[in-house]
C-alpha cells in the first residue's frame, strides 16, 4: 500500500505531465488539456460526466501488445446511460495470439474485419469529451490507449481518471477500520469477485463492453457507499483516500 | 459543462443491449414485447444505484420522471399521513416496477419508496413508458389489471378532486341570499294578554315555532317560542292560563330584511337564539329561524327530505326540487359512489312526486278508481342523475262500467297533464318522445297495459319494441302500487321461456359497439353539436342497461336498478362472479364520470348532458374508461353465448 492511494490518482499525475509537456498537436487533445487545466473539482458529483471504459488486449506487455476492443459507457447524473455508449473491435497490427482469443473470444477473423486503431481513436476522443474516465485498474487501459494516441495523434488524454480498483481498496480499508474484522491481505480486487462480494448484478467477463458496464456498477456502488455516502463532490472523492491515517 | 466534442460517429458498434433485454425478457409484462421494442427500451434505459436506506421517491413530493424496474435489491412502499404515521403498503423485489402509477397519472409519487437493500434499478423515461402503454395494448392491460384494486378507487378520488372545485354551495348561499327572500309567511301576532294555552294551540295549528306579541301601541313587544313553552311554562309548572307577556322574550331581536343570511346566522350564533324578527322600514314582516338558514345551506339531504315531506304547497316544491343538486354535491365531494348518489336523488325525486300527486288529489278530489304512477327509463332504474327527461306512465284499475270508464278517462287525463306541468316546473324537462303520463297512450287501465306488453313480447316489431325498452324498466312509484306489481308479474309470465323475444333484444344489444377504435382510441362524434366528444350514455352506459335488462327479464327478476339486477343475477348464478365484478367497477366509474360532468355543466350554468371530451380526462381516467369500455365486449360475448347467437 502506498500513501498515494487516491481514486483520482491520475488527476494529478496527468496534470503534472500536461504542464511539463508541450501542447499536443491534435486539436481535441489540446482542447482537453486546456479544459482540465482550468478544472473545478468542487462541483457535486452529479454534475460531472464520467465514462467507464475497458479494453481487451492481445497481452499485457505494454511495449509489444495492442488493443483489440474498447467498450465504454457514460454516467450522467450519477446514472449509467446505456444509450450513450462506445464499443468497437480493433484490428491489431500483429496476429492475434491464441491465448488472448481464448480470453475475450474475439477471433482473428473478427479482428481482421475491424478497423485499425488509428480509425477508432478520433471517434473515441470525441466520445470521451470532457468526461472523467473510470475503469477497473484503469492505469493499464490508459497506458495502452495513450500509447496509441501518442503514435497516431501525437498526444495523450488529459481527462482525469478514477480507478474503481483503488476505490474498492479504500472502501475495504474503511470497513476494516470501522469494524473489528481482521485485515485480510489475500482478498481479490478482481472486478467480478468484487461485484459478487458486493452483491452487484454480474455480467459475463472479458468483453470490453460488459466489463465497462460491470465497472460502472461498481463505481456507482462505491461512490454511494464510501464514507457512508457522504461523498458529494469530486474533491470529496479525491480526499476519500487521504485518510487521517496518512498524517502519521 | 461546455460541450467541445461531437457525438460518436462511424466505426462504432452499437451496444449489445443483451444485458438489459435478457433481463426484460424474463420480467412481466415486458416479456410480452417484441425483440425490437425491448432493444429500443434497453438502449434508452439508465441504471441507478440506491444504497440501502435511500428514500427513492417521497409521497406527494417527488415528481416522478422515470419508471423504475428493480434489477437487484428491494424496496418498500409506504404511506405517510399528516400525523407522520406510516402504513406499509408493499415490498417490491427484483423484476418488479415502481413509479409506473405516478407516471401514468402524470402526478407526484403517491407512496414513499425506500430501498431496503442495496438496489440497482433500470430507469425508463416517462415518455418511453407512456409510449409503450400507448402502442402495446397487452402491456397497458397488465398495468390496468395490476392497479385495478386501488386504481379504480384512485380514479374516483381523482375525478372528485379534479372535476369539482371545492366549495360549499351552502356557504355561498349564505353570502348571497337576502333574508327578505327566505321569509315564507307573514308573522303571527298575538296580544300580551293571550293565554299560553291559546298561544300554543295556535302555534300547533299553524305548524310554526314562534309567535310575536304586539303591545297596546301596536309595537312588537316580544316573542314566544317552542322553547319558551317548554322551559318557562311546562318545566316551571305555570298554569296554562298564564298570559304570554309573562313568559315572552323581550325585546325581540331583529334584523333588517335587506341583509344577507350570513348576518342572520352570525347574529343568532352570537346571541345564542334561534329566532330573529325581520324588520323592513320599521315594520316586522316575518320571523326567520336557524332552521330556515340550515335548510338554505342545502347541505343536508335529511333537512331537504323533511322540508319536502312537510310541504303543503305545490309551488314551494318547485324551489325545493331545485335544491336537490345542492344536497348531492357534498356527497360527491365526500366520496359517495354514483350508485348511492343516484339512489339518494331517486328518494328525493320520488318524494317530490309523492307530494305533488298527493296535493293534486287534495285539489282535484279522489280518483274514480285506484291508480299507480309508474316511472320508467332511468327513474325506473333508480338511476336518475340531474334533470333528466321525464319518463313516466299511469296505470289504473280496469273500470267496472262505461260510466266509470268515462270518469276515469277524464280524471286521469287531467291528472296526468297537470302532474307533468308541475314536474316541468320542478325542473324535470318533458320527454321528447312523449313517454309521459300526459300522453293518452301511456295513461291506460291495466288491461290495456297488459295488451301493450303482450304485443311487444309476442310479436316483436323492431321499431316499436326498441322504442319501448324503457317501459321494461318500469317501477311503481306512487299510488296503488299493487297495480304496478301485477303488471310486472304479467310481464314476467310473458317473457318466461320466450326465447325468441329475448334473443331479439340480445341481438339488438350486440349492435352497440364499445366506443374504442382498433387502436384503442376513443370514438368520438365526428361533427355536430358534440363534435369530438364521446356520448357516454349511448356508447358506454346503454350496453350495461340493455345487458342487465335482458338478463333480468330472462330470469324473472323484478328489480329494475342495473346494479341491483346484476347483483341478483350473480346471486342466482346467472352471471359469473368475475364478470359481475368487472361490470360493477366499469359501470360505477362511468356513472361517476357522467355525474361529475353533469354537475360541472350545471354549475357552469349549462344544461347537463352526457357528452364528455376525452381531452379533458387525465391519463388515468382515460385508461380506466378504456378498461370500462372493454367490459362491454365481455358482456356482449356472454350474451352471445347465453342466447347461442353465434349459431343463428
Amino acid at each position: 500500500m502506498t500513501a498515494a492511494l487516491s481514486p483520482v490518482h491520475y488527476l494529478y499525475s496527468m496534470w503534472s505531465m500536461g504542464l511539463l509537456r508541450s501542447k499536443p498537436k491534435h486539436p481535441v487533445l489540446a482542447g482537453s488539456r486546456d479544459y482540465f487545466n482550468r478544472f473545478n473539482q468542487d462541483l457535486p458529483l452529479e454534475e460531472y460526466e464520467f465514462i467507464v471504459l475497458d479494453t481487451e488486449l492481445t497481452g499485457l506487455d505494454q511495449k509489444r501488445d495492442e488493443i483489440v476492443s474498447i467498450g465504454a459507457v457514460r454516467i450522467k447524473n450519477l446514472r449509467i446511460d446505456l444509450e450513450d455508449n462506445f464499443y468497437s473491435n480493433i484490428c491489431p497490427d500483429q496476429d492475434m495470439p491464441k491465448f488472448s482469443t481464448l480470453i475475450h473470444r474475439i477471433t482473428p477473423g473478427q479482428a481482421r474485419k475491424s478497423p485499425p486503431i488509428a480509425d477508432i481513436l478520433p471517434d473515441f476522443l470525441d466520445y470521451c469529451g470532457n468526461s472523467m474516465i473510470i475503469g477497473h485498474n484503469i492505469g493499464l487501459d490508459m497506458a495502452f490507449i495513450n500509447k496509441a494516441l501518442k503514435q497516431c495523434l501525437g498526444g495523450i488524454l488529459y481527462n482525469p481518471c478514477l480507478d474503481t480498483m483503488r476505490m474498492a481498496r479504500i472502501y475495504r480499508e474503511e470497513q476494516w477500520i470501522n469494524y473489528y474484522d481482521r485485515y485480510n491481505l489475500s482478498v481479490s480486487y478482481n472486478l467480478k469477485e468484487l461485484s459478487k462480494e458486493y452483491g452487484l448484478p454480474v455480467f459475463p467477463e472479458h468483453n470490453a463492453m460488459n466489463d465497462a458496464i460491470q465497472a460502472a456498477y461498481l463505481f456507482l456502488y462505491l461512490v454511494h457507499k464510501l464514507q457512508h455516502g457522504s461523498i458529494r463532490t469530486l474533491k470529496d472523492l479525491y480526499m476519500a483516500g487521504r485518510n487521517w491515517r496518512w498524517m502519521f | 459543462m461546455q460541450k467541445m466534442f461531437t457525438s460518436k460517429k462511424k466505426n462504432v458498434l452499437t451496444l449489445d443491449t443483451a444485458m438489459v433485454t435478457k433481463f426484460l425478457e424474463k420480467t412481466l409484462p415486458f416479456n410480452e414485447l417484441d425483440r425490437d421494442t425491448l432493444e429500443h427500451l434497453a438502449r434508452h434505459a439508465t441504471i441507478d444505484f440506491f444504497p440501502k436506506g435511500t428514500r427513492i421517491l417521497t409521497q406527494d413530493v417527488t415528481d416522478v420522471k422515470h419508471v423504475y424496474l428493480i434489477q437487484k435489491g428491494g424496496v418498500k412502499l409506504y404511506l405517510q399521513d399528516e400525523s407522520g404515521q406510516t402504513t406499509l403498503k408493499d415490498y417490491r423485489g427484483e423484476g418488479t416496477v415502481f413509479g409506473a402509477l405516478a407516471v401514468i397519472r402524470n402526478a407526484r409519487a403517491s407512496l414513499t419508496v425506500e430501498a431496503i437493500e442495496d438496489t440497482f434499478c433500470f430507469l425508463f423515461t416517462k415518455q418511453s413508458f407512456l409510449e409503450l402503454l400507448k402502442t402495446h395494448p397487452g402491456f397497458s392491460q397488465y398495468y390496468l389489471k395490476a392497479f385495478s384494486e386501488n386504481y379504480i378507487k384512485r380514479s374516483f378520488s381523482e375525478l372528485r378532486k379534479e372535476k369539482l372545485t371545492p366549495k360549499t354551495e351552502g356557504a355561498l348561499y349564505l353570502f348571497t341570499v337576502k333574508i327578505n327572500d327566505i321569509i315564507r309567511k307573514k308573522p303571527e301576532i298575538v296580544t300580551p294578554v293571550e293565554t299560553i294555552q291559546n298561544a300554543a294551540r295556535r302555534m300547533s295549528n299553524m305548524g310554526i315555532g314562534s309567535l310575536l306579541i304586539k303591545d297596546e301601541f301596536g309595537k312588537i313587544a316580544g316573542i314566544i317560542t317552542d322553547k319558551d313553552l317548554r322551559s318557562k311554562v311546562v318545566a316551571a309548572g305555570l298554569p296554562y292560563s298564564t298570559s304570554v307577556e309573562k313568559v315572552m322574550t323581550s325585546p325581540v331581536q331583529t334584523i333588517p330584511a335587506n341583509r344577507v343570511c350570513f348576518d342572520a346566522l352570525l347574529s343568532m350564533m352570537s346571541k345564542q337564539i334561534h329566532h330573529l324578527a325581520v324588520e323592513d322600514e320599521g315594520r316586522i314582516i316575518g320571523v326567520i329561524t336557524s332552521h330556515d338558514i340550515l335548510v338554505l345551506q342545502g347541505e343536508s339531504p335529511v333537512y331537504l327530505f323533511k322540508e319536502i315531506m312537510n310541504q303543503n304547497s305545490i309551488e314551494r316544491l318547485y324551489e325545493l326540487s331545485m335544491k336537490v343538486p345542492l344536497v348531492v354535491r357534498p356527497l360527491i365531494e365526500e366520496g359517495a359512489k354514483a350508485n348511492n348518489i343516484t339512489r339518494m336523488i331517486t328518494v328525493l325525486n320520488d318524494l317530490i312526486l309523492d307530494r305533488i300527486l298527493t296535493l293534486m288529489q287534495e285539489e282535484l278530489g279522489p280518483p274514480p278508481v285506484p291508480f299507480c304512477w309508474l316511472v320508467t327509463g332511468s327513474e325506473g332504474r333508480k338511476e336518475q342523475t340531474f334533470r333528466t327527461d321525464q319518463d313516466n306512465a299511469l296505470v289504473y284499475q280496469d273500470p267496472k262500467d262505461d260510466q266509470e270508464k268515462e270518469a276515469a278517462f277524464r280524471y286521469f287525463k287531467m291528472f296526468g297533464q297537470e302532474a307533468i306541468n308541475h314536474l316541468v316546473k320542478c325542473g324535470y324537462p318533458v320527454c321528447k318522445g312523449g313517454n309521459m303520463a300526459s300522453n293518452p297512450k301511456w295513461n291506460q287501465p291495466l288491461s290495456v297495459w297488459k295488451g301493450y306488453f303482450k304485443r311487444w313480447v309476442s310479436v316483436p316489431e323492431p321499431e316499436e319494441v326498441l322504442n319501448s325498452t324503457i317501459f321494461f324498466d318500469f317501477r311503481p312509484a306512487y299510488g296503488h302500487l299493487e297495480l304496478g306489481f301485477k303488471l310486472r308479474q304479467y310481464l314476467n309470465s310473458l317473457v318466461a321461456g320466450n326465447d325468441r323475444f329475448l334473443r331479439y333484444l340480445a341481438q339488438d344489444c350486440l349492435r352497440t359497439k364499445p366506443p374504442l377504435s382498433f387502436f384503442k382510441n376513443f370514438i368520438v362524434d365526428r361533427d355536430g353539436e358534440h363534435k369530438n366528444r364521446l356520448d357516454l350514455k349511448a356508447r358506454g352506459l346503454v350496453p350495461f342497461w340493455d345487458f342487465a335488462r335482458i338478463m333480468a327479464l330472462r330470469n324473472g327478476i323484478d328489480e329494475t336498478n342495473t346494479m341491483g339486477r346484476m347483483e341478483l343475477l350473480r346471486q342466482g348464478g346467472h352471471l359469473p362472479e368475475e364478470l359481475f365484478l368487472k361490470a360493477r367497477e366499469s359501470y360505477e366509474f362511468q356513472m361517476q364520470l357522467r355525474f361529475l360532468n353533469q354537475l360541472k355543466l350545471m354549475e357552469a350554468g349549462e344544461n347537463p348532458h352526457n357528452y364528455i371530451d376525452p381531452v379533458e380526462l387525465s391519463d388515468l381516467e382515460k385508461q380506466t374508461l378504456k378498461g370500462a369500455f372493454s367490459v362491454i365486449t365481455n358482456l356482449q360475448s356472454f350474451l352471445k353465448e347465453t342466447f347461442k347467437l353465434n349459431m343463428a
